[in-house]
């Protein structure tokens, strides 16, 4: 679906980048569990555990914004009145790349892709304000993440990537030529 | 709609904590999802909502939700839910399923449902395949798919949901797409709230038998235009444009069903008296 380009282009107070940030990481927190149940159920458990870390990771990050946030009021937004960059929340997975067999580098490439989204949203936030307090704000969650790409990119180099014929299956689901 | 609930509920107090067993990366997971915070969005009381499936993957849908909800049989998901909107007006009605459930074995009643114009919303999952059965063509299959089950494709012309839906008298036509949550929210929480007969179809990707459609989220768009009110022109623009517009087509002013006969207890009183052994 085509992005539109200028959906950062109306200013964030500081009341809704934090309520946009804890959404990013709560929403990112629920995604990364489901899919950790989902690899567990198809046997990966390989990815089933890396996901599970990914959660743990996106929860930490949560609660130390949810810290930031207290004493502010948070506005209450419908599900569509939040400004994404894209369809869907920059952390959450994107779900067309997700495949039962996928490899633990598979799974580190499209956390990695969330965290680049995320800190890139958080840099178009601090870029776009006049506000002060909210370009301090969104450059340390930008931060954050950009620390997040370093770490996805550390743990990457420890998994070898997928052999080609990663998504062979000796019993395949389907009769697909 | 129904009553509301007395205290702020969130999307997560909406599912059942009964686990899906969708594929890794099925659009299904999208729609629980959006269903779930569209019920959130409209703080519809669990207690006052009941949601009716047929067969197939999509149909499991009730069992993940904390509401009500009957798993019905193959196709027959619009008579469960029809009867049980005209015994209880007071429920949010809303009926679950896929493509081949829903246009093929229940084709018919897909029919009639529009026309009857109850208060019902009905989302079909519409991943052009029979996934649960292992990848058969459905109504909505191009027929050019070519696979072992179908050799060459079936060559024979998809079915055109909105189409029929307009024709049929649907009160509320819209197409969502799964990977779309917040657009999908949106149009799940008008439709609910629309009276009568609501149809959304959901294009949400079978990634297991029809890897093919995880290019959909590169390939629907918003419409070019707002929904309209006169079905003739909505059918003019669904029937041209490319499959993949997202988002309301049609919102009508027909009156929702309504019962013509006051309920009348003496009548129940009868009906028992004639199934007495």
């Amino acid at each position: 679906m085509s992005k539109s380009a200028d959906i950062l282009a109306q200013r964030f107070t500081l009341p809704e980048l934090l309520l946009h940030a804890l959404v990013i990481e709560l929403e990112a927190v629920q995604s990364y569990k489901d899919l950790a149940e989902q690899m567990r159920e198809c046997g990966n458990q390989d990815v089933a555990e890396l996901f599970e870390k990914m959660s743990v990771l996106e929860a930490e990050h949560a609660a130390k914004i949810r810290q930031q946030a207290k004493g502010v009021e948070l506005p209450e937004l419908s599900p569509w009145e939040f400004r994404w960059s894209g369809l869907e929340p920059p952390e959450n997975i994107d779900l067309a790349g997700v495949h039962y067999l996928m490899t633990p580098h598979q799974a580190l490439d499209l956390a990695l892709e969330n965290e680049m989204s995320a800190m890139a949203f958080f840099d178009a936030v601090a870029h776009d304000t006049a506000d002060d307090k909210v370009r301090s704000i969104a450059k340390e969650f930008a931060d954050d993440e950009r620390q997040h790409v370093a770490w996805m990119n550390d743990w990457l180099a420890k998994y070898p990537p997928p052999a080609d014929d990663w998504d062979y299956d000796p019993d395949p689901p389907a009769a697909i030529d | 709609m129904s009553a509301v609930a007395p205290c702020k509920l969130k999307a997560s107090d909406y599912k059942s904590g009964t686990k899906p067993v969708w594929c890794p990366g099925c659009g299904d997971y999208h729609v629980l999802a959006s269903v779930t915070k569209a019920i959130a969005t409209l703080q519809l009381a669990p207690e006052n909502i009941a949601v009716i499936s047929g067969i197939g993957c999509s149909s499991r849908l009730p069992a993940y939700l904390n509401s009500y909800g009957f798993h019905g049989i193959h196709g027959r998901a619009l008579p469960l839910a029809t009867g049980l909107k005209v015994a209880r007006p007071d429920l949010t009605v809303i009926c679950a399923g896929g493509d081949g459930d829903g246009f093929s074995i229940g084709g018919n009643h897909l029919l009639h449902a529009c026309r009857r114009n109850i208060d019902i919303t009905y989302i079909v999952m519409d991943n052009e395949i029979y996934g649960m059965t292992k990848g058969q063509p459905s109504p909505t299959t191009a027929p050019d798919w070519d696979t072992d089950l179908a050799p060459g494709g079936t060559g024979v012309s998809p079915f055109h949901p909105l189409v029929i839906a307009l024709a049929s008298g649907a009160n509320f036509v819209a197409r969502a797409f799964s990977g779309d949550v917040k657009g999908t929210t949106k149009t799940l929480a008008e439709a609910i709230s629309h009276p009568g007969f609501s149809f959304v179809q959901i294009l949400s990707p079978c990634v297991t038998f029809r890897p093919d459609q995880r290019e959909w989220k590169t390939k629907v768009h918003p419409p070019p235009v707002e929904f309209t009110t006169n079905a003739a022109q909505a059918a003019r623009r669904v029937m041209t444009d490319d499959g993949f517009n997202i988002g309301v087509l049609y919102k009508g002013s027909r009156g929702k069903y309504r019962q013509s006969v006051e309920h009348d207890v003496t009548v129940e009183r009868d009906l028992d008296r004639e199934f007495l052994i």
